[in-house]
């Protein structure tokens, strides 16, 4: 298929995905709205499919909210790198889920380095997010070489990570860490010098994060589209035995492919600990994993577009919210519709046989352009 | 009652791809026979045998089956019409015991939900008897050995009534002890009135079993026969022959030094069969070296253990006088050993990426193409179009996908990288099947340039007119071994290649040990 044509298929699909998610979710919250009558029922959907549609973006009166804006590209940071780190470990076809444990460990390595390590400026705050980073590097090491070597699902592996990395920072928590002056269970306050600074004050926390999120998105797709290593995981993905017959290290590529993605988990943990809070309080594990797959999927596994799914994510997130709070639709209803969406999008056969009627054109297409070079 | 289970008449198959798979073949088996269905890989054999089990449907012809027309549409109607399928490759699910597979999409059942063992058990143990095709029900698949798994495949098609059987190449996988008993159980269900296709290009098993032959090639029925009036010679002149003879125009050989050293290289597979037994030969500097043989007679296996996918159990192998056993692909490439895969869509290219990133698969760490860390892009785009262009790939781009170029150009691009990083060995495995012929000729001549120039070629290919026409010498492999070697290929015949090849005439190992050039 040509590239226009690709590019054309993708948007409709995106749109009537989109419209009929919408329908979907418009059904939902008419059959749960509150309401005497039909007239009024209707009218309650309505405003709460618009609270959802525009209130990210928009005040009350109907002017631009710039913080609201900056609440939505907050929401980005922590899935935009679940979402690189997915992104990687799927190029390589190594379904690791371990981003959401990933992203925890790295947050709470972060935090006790920026509780306790006395470092000069903004060295620590440099240093603690590394650390984050190369402690979960290390740890997706398990399912990785259990993979490579022995052959280990790391789907397995790395989903029961997730739960004993949870445990493990909790019972530290717990036994040694918590700050014994408060009522809950949280670390000692970061160092002042550890924080990352705010892109804007508005209480968004919308930090510097997101810029170094920005560039590590270029960092990523340059190491994947332009690096022997990234050519090396997206040719495993696609096919290993030609990979191994090639005389690339297969094992290797298994093996670097889920460190790295777990380093960029981890970093982003720590990212998104020192630029929003100032003590470490997580006690479950925080959900950025699991919309990181999401975003994987909707980007193609192509980080330059992770920003975008990123941001479709956190708008969507944010707009469930704002509606659940102020149109009065159950907080569960939020779920499936985001699920809906999710689906729609993902579901490989969605408006498979107009992309066929594409592809058979843009066939046809080029055998007459061909014939009449040909002729000439 | 027609005196005949099935006709197939005048059955012409094209795919979509526009092969022509059957053209015009006449097919009938009377009922209570043992019919052979022979060819060459490629004949239509499979093609037929799929019409026939209702996998695809003719594109004209008709087929009757007990003297009555059929519409066989699917695999469901031909096993209503008593019909059934033992594949090549079994079709068992392993992790479920014999009577649970026996019984598999018609089990019975208890009130109707739960499906009752027990009775499954007891049928096929009933049949098991019954047949006298001994089978342990309660085993579970994949504990079993090889020639049950078979009993069980041929159990499983009778439960479902079958009445006529076709046979894939029932013995390919057995050994010895295994294809006597299956060739008694076969001749004891037949004096039942059971008839069966058995589709082989073994002799010796064909004159053992058959009462009958179709003879196929390329796509045509070269005649029904009775096994008691033909001779091995006169199965093996019509099975193997070639149609057209392209002439290639090419220098004598002048080869030098050894390259490959290959002496006593032996391999007993998974089910305990010997593939490869004491195969030694040598290549030389500026040789094509051809290697003809029915498929399944060792050709596989020994590209295997030259280009590192498995290890031979015995022997030694050498490149430029390096021992290469147990090195991996990358230390094989580095040591410019090129492979021209024979399935090329698994290990030749990856389908959904470009061109571009399938020619730079082998060398993707090579300091040409690399500026520090990252690639650079300007030498690969050079490299990329200058291989497109020499190797004239049709395709619009470079980064086009090359899933979506037809076989012949993927084939190319597969040469082309292979060629191009300076070999001093390439083996090219089936390196034209299944292409169109402008590049089946242009790939050939490239081969012959290659040597020409130098490198050792060895030449793996099932179709004759390719290893006898672009061979400087020729080795022929039947049952694992080195039946023959030819020095010279001008002087061979299309007849005397044939006996070998079916393994009706074997040289002196004297003579065969020319090959080791001592």
């Amino acid at each position: 298929m040509s590239k226009k044509n690709s590019i054309k298929f993708t948007l409709i699909r995106g749109i009537a995905a989109l419209a009929i998610a919408l329908l979907v979710a418009f059904i939902l919250i008419f059959v749960s709205a509150a309401g005497e009558n039909f007239g009024e029922k209707l009218s309650n959907s309505i405003a709460a499919l618009r609270e959802m549609l525009v209130s990210p973006l928009f005040k009350k009166n109907g002017s631009f909210s710039s913080r609201n804006l900056s609440v939505v590209l907050a929401g980005t940071i922590p899935i935009m790198f679940t979402g690189l780190a997915t992104c990687i470990m799927f190029s390589a076809n190594q379904f690791n889920l371990g981003a959401e444990g990933g992203i925890m460990l790295g947050a709470f390595v972060t935090a006790l380095v920026a509780v306790y390590w006395k470092l000069p400026g903004p060295l620590l705050m440099v240093v603690a997010v590394l650390a984050g980073g190369i402690a979960v590097a290390l740890v997706m090491l398990i399912p990785a070489v259990l993979k490579a070597k022995l052959g280990v699902s790391e789907m397995v592996n790395s989903l029961m990570l997730n739960y004993v990395i949870m445990y493990l920072i909790g019972f530290l928590m717990n036994s040694y860490l918590a700050d014994t002056s408060k009522g809950i269970t949280q670390t000692y306050p970061f160092q002042e010098n550890a924080m990352i600074p705010q892109l804007v004050e508005n209480g968004s926390r919308l930090s510097w994060g997101f810029v170094v999120g920005l560039i590590i998105v270029v960092l990523c797709w340059f190491f994947m589209y332009r690096t022997k290593w990234g050519y090396g995981i997206r040719m495993t993905g696609l096919n290993q035995p030609f990979v191994m017959y090639s005389g690339m290290n297969v094992a290797l590529i298994v093996i670097l492919a889920q460190v790295l993605g777990g380093f960029l988990a981890g970093f982003g943990g720590g990212i998104e600990m020192l630029g929003r809070y100032n003590v470490y309080n997580w006690k479950a594990l925080p959900g950025y994993g699991w919309t990181g797959i999401t975003v994987a999927i909707l980007a193609g596994n192509n980080p330059i577009y992770v920003p975008l799914a990123a941001l479709f994510m956190s708008y969507l997130t944010q707009g469930c919210s704002l509606m659940s709070t102020n149109a009065n639709v159950p907080a569960q209803m939020i779920s499936i519709i985001q699920a809906v969406i999710f689906l729609l999008f993902a579901a490989k056969q969605f408006l498979a046989g107009y992309r066929q009627k594409l592809v058979v054109r843009s066939a046809q297409e080029e055998r007459a352009a061909l014939e009449k070079g040909g002729n000439k | 009652m027609s005196e005949y289970a099935i006709q197939m008449k005048a059955i012409t198959k094209v795919y979509p791809n526009g092969t022509m798979a059957n053209q015009d073949v006449d097919f009938n088996v009377k009922v209570g026979e043992i019919h052979a269905l022979m060819g060459e890989n490629g004949a239509g054999k499979s093609t037929l045998m799929k019409m026939l089990f209702g996998l695809e449907q003719p594109t004209s012809g008709e087929i009757l089956i007990n003297g009555q027309p059929t519409n066989l549409s699917s695999p469901t109607v031909a096993i209503s019409k008593g019909i059934g399928m033992v594949h090549q490759h079994f079709m068992l699910v392993p992790s479920l015991t014999v009577a649970e597979n026996m019984v598999l999409g018609m089990a019975p059942t208890k009130s109707g939900i739960m499906i009752d063992y027990k009775k499954a058990v007891a049928i096929t143990e009933e049949y098991s008897q019954k047949f006298n095709l001994p089978v342990n029900a309660n085993a579970k698949v994949m504990d079993i050995p090889v020639g049950m798994k078979q009993k069980v495949e041929i159990l499983k098609a009778l439960v479902r009534g079958a009445k006529i059987l076709i046979l894939d190449e029932p013995t390919a996988v057995l050994t010895t002890q295994e294809i006597q008993d299956l060739f008694a159980e076969l001749k004891e269900l037949k004096k039942q009135g059971y008839t069966f296709i058995f589709i082989s290009h073994k002799l010796n098993e064909i004159m053992d079993i058959t009462d009958r032959m179709t003879i196929l090639r390329g796509g045509r029925s070269m005649g029904i026969y009775e096994t008691k009036d033909v001779t091995p010679e006169e199965i093996s002149r019509l099975m193997v022959g070639r149609d057209v003879v392209l002439k290639m125009e090419k220098e004598e050989a002048r080869p030098t030094d050894e390259v490959l050293r290959v002496r006593d290289v032996e391999y007993v597979n998974e089910w305990g069969k010997k593939m490869l037994n004491k195969v030694s030969f040598s290549l030389r500097k500026g040789e094509i070296l051809g290697i003809a043989g029915v498929e399944g007679n060792g050709q596989k296996e020994l590209v295997d253990m030259l280009f590192g996918f498995n290890h031979p159990n015995a022997g030694t192998i050498s490149v430029n006088g390096e021992n290469i056993i147990g090195l991996n692909q990358r230390e094989l490439r580095e040591k410019h050993i090129s492979l021209v895969p024979e399935d090329r869509m698994l290990y030749g290219i990856a389908a959904d990426a470009t061109i571009e990133e399938n020619l730079i698969s082998d060398r993707s760490g090579s300091k040409e193409l690399n500026n520090g860390v990252l690639f650079n892009m300007g030498a690969i785009h050079r490299m990329s179009d200058d291989l497109i262009r020499d190797y004239t790939v049709l395709c619009k781009s470079r980064s086009q996908k090359i899933g979506s170029l037809s076989g012949g150009n993927i084939q190319k691009v597969v040469v082309a990288r292979e060629f191009s990083n300076d070999p001093v060995l390439i083996i090219a495995d089936q390196p034209t099947r299944g292409i169109d012929v402008g590049a089946t000729e242009f790939i050939r001549k490239k081969l012959v340039e290659l040597s020409r120039s130098g490198i050792a070629v060895l030449l793996i290919s099932a179709d004759l007119n390719e290893v006898m026409e672009l061979s400087d010498s020729l080795m022929i492999m039947h049952g694992g071994e080195i039946a023959a070697y030819f020095e010279d290929t001008r002087e061979l015949s299309d007849e005397l290649m044939g006996k070998y090849m079916l393994g009706i005439e074997h040289q002196s190992p004297e003579e065969i040990r020319r090959v080791c050039h001592e």
